[in-house]
């Protein structure tokens, strides 16, 4: 259980760093620009998209290693 | 008959049609209270992303994210990133909430906080504080809705008029259909919004500028302080950002309605892959946040325009009839389907957390009933504050999540994981964070020092709750490994293990 909640911290921290911790280290500019888009701007289209595959890693780390799954089943047998 | 007439009298006609259909799916499936306020656990994963998606995403992010950033640039990406980071945070939290609740058969955030720290009164207390939090984010939704009126009619509909005609359909929804009939609206509903949203942000750069590519080149060009922090905002600069998104971002859950809606899952797996499915959400946000940039190139930046209203003033210009009664209609449920939720929740934690709390005769089909009447005085309570205090509806909704994050420490902090958190403290906290929130928004502190006021007002409530806590009687632990068995059974049965073993020494 600790592992599961490790990892789920480390995701929530990496989150959090992506959209406010690189905007403030570097992406808080307007150039360059990237596909003719302003840096900021960019960075907040690209980062929506990235999320989901982060918990969609996380979500397989998890169902492999949850032990709540295993006592809901118990539960509802 | 007028074109504006016209397009008013058929959205709401559309409106109109979209809420019975609700009321009546709403009819054949709510029978007592839990299956009133939570369908009784056994929504599936689709059900679940519309309606999580139709009450996150509202008349805010429909109307009120793009007049932000159309007045205060860069400074709306905060809400991009703030759900986000509240998916991440749900990720666990919520499927561990659905274990514990399912276990206790809790209905209300309220069940979960008096079962943790064994208090009836603290449940009473959060009940009680969080509805009238909650009855502050509807003037949000109201505002949303004047907003449409206001463009649409030509200000021949007086806002106290669009205000009760919105409130009087969503009232009746909400008293026939519960929240089913809510979630087959909010399926309607964000169609409509994707489509809506989808055709603005693909018309407003063609039909303006004659293609993305230009569009963006003109923004670097001509409104480069609009796509920096703090730019054109002047004073919501990174600081800002980083203590407004992680403050929204663990405060998102804190919201009781969303905290229910976390009860209607039919499995914490359910709730798992809403955290994987619904950053797609965002990228409707930055879709509106796109269109608030394009809107100063092309409304101009005058003072008399007011932030709200550029969404429908740029779909009123550019679009024919036709798709402005589409654009309205979905303008409108964005209003009034998320405060559908908010008021059936609200009335459902008076009745049952706080009535029946203090008079423990009344039965439950008492409470039913109770539930579903206090709907009427609760949504007239919203129109009436709506009416005396009106607010643009990103100040509405910043200030409300100041407030409702001061429920994290309790709910998550020690609610989840800190054993050692007590009732004592939840309440010095929680008093700590609301008067530092009510000092700094009050005397225009916000932000304090380029940080976010909610959260200084959050790191107050924090310091306090753990001293408070560790001063005094903790809850028994007996009673605390029975409470996590369901959430975290290997250290539960670890914890109970030992407990037997010195009962046996």
């Amino acid at each position: 259980m600790k592992r599961v909640i490790a990892m789920w911290l480390v995701t929530v921290v990496l989150i959090v760093f992506l959209y406010v911790g690189m905007t403030a280290l570097c992406m808080n500019h307007v150039k360059p620009t990237v596909l003719g888009m302003p840096l900021l701007y960019f960075w907040f289209v690209l980062v929506p998209l990235l999320s989901p595959l982060i918990l969609g890693a996380l979500y397989l780390y998890d169902l492999r290693h949850n032990p709540q799954l295993e006592y809901d089943q118990q539960e509802k047998g | 008959m007028s074109v504006a007439t016209v397009i008013l009298g058929s959205s709401l006609f559309i409106v109109f049609l979209i809420t019975l259909l609700g009321a009546f799916s709403g009819r054949l499936q709510s029978k007592d209270l839990e299956g009133w306020l939570v369908h009784s656990r056994r929504m599936g994963s689709f059900l679940v992303w519309f309606l999580l998606g139709s009450e996150i995403y509202t008349a805010f992010t429909f109307e009120g994210l793009a007049g932000y950033a159309y007045k205060n640039g860069a400074a709306a990406f905060y809400n991009v990133a703030l759900n986000d980071v509240a998916y991440a945070v749900g990720f666990f939290v919520l499927p561990t909430i659905w274990l514990i609740g399912r276990r206790f058969r809790y209905v209300t955030q309220s069940d979960f906080i008096a079962g943790r720290y064994q208090s009836k009164t603290l449940g009473i207390f959060v009940a009680f504080t969080s509805a009238i939090i909650m009855i502050a984010y509807i003037d949000l939704n109201i505002t949303g809705l004047s907003a449409v009126i206001q463009v649409i009619g030509n200000g021949a509909i007086s806002d106290l008029w669009s205000d009760v005609i919105g409130f009087l359909i969503l009232a009746l929804a909400v008293f026939l259909g519960g929240i089913r009939g809510n979630a087959l609206q909010a399926t309607v509903k964000d169609m409509l919004m994707f489509i809506s949203i989808g055709v603005l942000f693909v018309v407003i750069p063609i039909h303006y500028f004659g293609s993305f590519g230009i569009m963006y080149s003109q923004f670097v060009q001509k409104i480069p302080s609009y796509f920096v922090l703090p730019g054109v905002s002047k004073h919501l600069g990174v600081a800002w950002l980083i203590t407004t998104v992680i403050l929204n971002g663990i405060g998102q859950w804190m919201w009781p309605q969303w905290f229910g809606v976390a009860f209607t899952a039919k499995s914490p797996r359910t709730l798992k892959l809403q955290a994987v499915f619904m950053p797609f959400y965002q990228l409707v946000k930055v879709g509106v946040i796109t269109i608030g940039f394009a809107a100063v190139l092309i409304l101009g930046t005058s003072k008399q325009i007011n932030g709200n209203n550029v969404v429908m003033m740029l779909a009123t210009k550019t679009f024919p009839a036709w798709f402005v009664v589409l654009f309205t209609v979905a303008a409108m449920l964005s209003a009034i389907i998320p405060a559908g939720p908010i008021i059936m929740t609200s009335s459902g934690l008076l009745a049952r957390n706080v009535l029946q709390a203090l008079r423990p005769s009344m039965g439950e089909e008492t409470v039913y009933w109770v539930t579903r009447l206090l709907v009427f005085p609760l949504t007239i309570i919203a129109l009436i504050l709506t009416l005396v205090v009106p607010s643009l509806i990103v100040s509405i909704l910043l200030v409300a999540y100041d407030f409702i994050s001061q429920f994290f420490p309790a709910v998550v902090i020690g609610g989840l994981f800190w054993r050692r958190a007590t009732k004592e403290g939840v309440f010095a906290g929680l008093i700590t964070g609301w008067l530092v929130t009510a000092y700094l928004v009050l005397t225009n502190h916000d932000p304090i020092g380029g940080w976010n006021a909610g959260f200084v007002a959050l790191l107050a409530n924090l310091a306090v709750f753990v001293v408070v806590s560790l001063l005094t009687k903790p809850v028994p632990r007996t009673h605390l490994n029975e409470f996590y068995m369901g959430a975290f059974p290997q250290e539960s049965r670890h914890a109970m293990g030992n407990v037997a073993q010195q009962a046996g020494d």
